[in-house]
């Protein structure tokens, strides 16, 4: 393990959503060895003495999208959270791009700060500003973390509304948008930083099946659109039709994980079958 | 009761006001620095900061004045009665205006923060956009009690000479035999000095509710 903390090399790559369709629209390169955009290394997390995270290795590649299932408790959330450090974790190492921190030193600030610029994250409760209107939730982070003009942030931030198919509620505040709304205004103020992944931490949980839907289906124009996505769901048809791969989680290890039908259909490992079985059942 | 008592008690009103005003808004102000000291993440600052609210808060507030006026003001610095009584309600509105701060704070959701964080906000961002805005809101209420408070509080300064509405009252009364009245008046000119405070804040609260809507 080496001493130093934060590795870049060259600048951030920055993936535009158009970028990503020629990406997308260009099947050649999809056969192509890529590097992986995000690379877990040995990953764990304790809470006292209980282990969270046991030593996950996981590697995502760009435009790949991952599904993670599994039993309350199995640690899958946790792992999301771990890798924008919004929970740090206590032993391994985190790599997305170019940036590396090492879990068992202390991360700075301005590290930190390089890392999840990279990353957007969509939590199960949306955490939307309720005192901003929906537009100004959009913009503020790209003036104050991109230095965009209050302009330009707008501009986007209307594009970004327009795709998620909530133009017309920028000037209103969340509290008077549905949960499904204020979900995809979550999403679109991810999206506005321009990421290079996105987390989901269960972002249907909260909702409604139907209001539910229209969350996925802005998930599944995302994904198509060449984002990068790791999902934490209880949602087996998005996990199964929309995701390239499928992992499952318990007790705080990966216990599965392979291409999507594959393991929704065919899993190997017992556990996965008792977890399936269990969710099928119900 | 005549037209000429009624001014003689009036004449302490301007005294009141100001000094319920001028220690609520040092209050307002120095709670700021001192809620942050007792969120510190540096342990030393946070205990002094939990000391010396416990303190300001613990000794009753005629004592807090007579240890400024008489106290400090006879043997290290002159200071005038008002000013005394300024300092003495000032320093206890910033404790109990950091108290308010505090609990507005832990009224935030924790997912406000998270959301600051992924979002890569900084920290003074994160304060100034995400929380403070929404912890306004919250103590906006107390906040608008506790003036209430302070400004019936202001009376203890009649104790050390200042000649505000308690003080003249008593001075009448002594003049004319007539504590009920006079002291019955001195209560009503309270009663209408609370009023524009608390209908200020409903107005305010109810702006700030129909706003976010929640």
């Amino acid at each position: 393990m080496d001493g130093a903390v934060l590795h870049m090399r060259g600048g951030k790559p920055t993936m535009t959503e158009d970028d990503a369709l020629a990406a997308k629209g260009a099947p050649s390169e999809k056969g192509q060895a890529r590097k992986p955009l995000i690379k877990l290394d040995k990953l764990s997390k304790h809470y006292g003495n209980h282990t969270v995270l046991d030593g996950i290795d996981l590697e995502v590649m760009p435009g790949e999208v991952l599904a993670i299932i599994g039993p309350s408790g199995s640690g899958k959330s946790t792992l999301l959270r771990c890798i924008n450090y919004l929970e740090p974790p206590d032993g391994g190492h985190v790599t997305i791009g170019d940036i590396s921190l090492n879990a068992a030193a202390p991360a700075g600030r301005s590290e930190l700060s390089t890392l999840r610029r990279s990353v957007g994250m969509v939590f199960q409760s949306f955490n939307l500003f309720p005192h901003m209107t929906v537009l100004r939730n959009v913009s503020l982070a790209q003036e104050r973390v991109l230095g965009r003009s209050r302009k330009n942030a707008d501009d986007r931030s209307m594009q970004l509304l327009s795709r998620v198919g909530l133009a017309d509620k920028a000037e209103q505040f969340p509290g008077r948008c549905s949960g499904g709304q204020q979900q995809r205004i979550a999403i679109a103020r991810a999206l506005a930083l321009d990421p290079d992944v996105m987390l989901f931490d269960e972002p249907t949980s909260a909702l409604d099946p139907e209001l539910g839907l229209e969350v996925l289906a802005v998930m599944r124009e995302l994904a198509e659109t060449g984002m990068t996505m790791i999902v934490v769901t209880h949602e087996m048809s998005f996990a199964e039709n929309v995701s390239d791969t499928v992992m499952i989680m318990a007790d705080g290890k990966i216990i599965e994980k392979g291409p999507s039908q594959d393991v929704m259909r065919n899993p190997q490992q017992e556990r996965t079958k008792r977890f399936l079985r269990a969710v099928h059942d119900r | 009761m005549s037209t000429a008592d009624i001014f003689a008690i009036l004449r302490g009103l301007p005294w009141t006001v100001a000094l319920t005003l001028g220690a609520f808004l040092a209050g307002a102000i120095l709670g700021i620095p001192l809620v942050a000291a007792r969120q510190s993440r540096i342990l030393p600052l946070r205990l002094a900061a939990m000391v010396f609210i416990q303190i300001v808060r613990g000794i009753p507030p005629i004592l807090w004045l007579f240890i400024i006026f008489f106290g400090l003001g006879m043997s290290v610095f002159p200071i005038s009665p008002f000013n005394a009584a300024l300092a003495g309600l000032g320093l206890i509105a910033a404790a109990n205006m950091a108290e308010i701060y505090r609990g507005a704070l832990a009224s935030i959701h924790f997912g406000q923060w998270e959301a600051s964080s992924a979002l890569n906000l900084g920290r003074w961002s994160t304060l100034t956009d995400v929380v403070a805005p929404q912890a306004f809101r919250v103590a906006l209420p107390s906040a608008a009690s506790y003036l209430i408070g302070l400004m019936k509080e202001t009376a203890v300064a009649s104790t050390i000479g200042v000649s505000e509405l308690a003080f003249q009252g008593n001075q009448l009364s002594q003049l004319t035999f007539r504590g009920l009245e006079v002291f019955a008046l001195v209560g009503m000119f309270y009663i209408l000095l609370s009023l524009p405070v608390a209908w200020l804040s409903r107005v305010a609260d109810g702006y700030l509710q129909a706003k976010v809507a929640r």
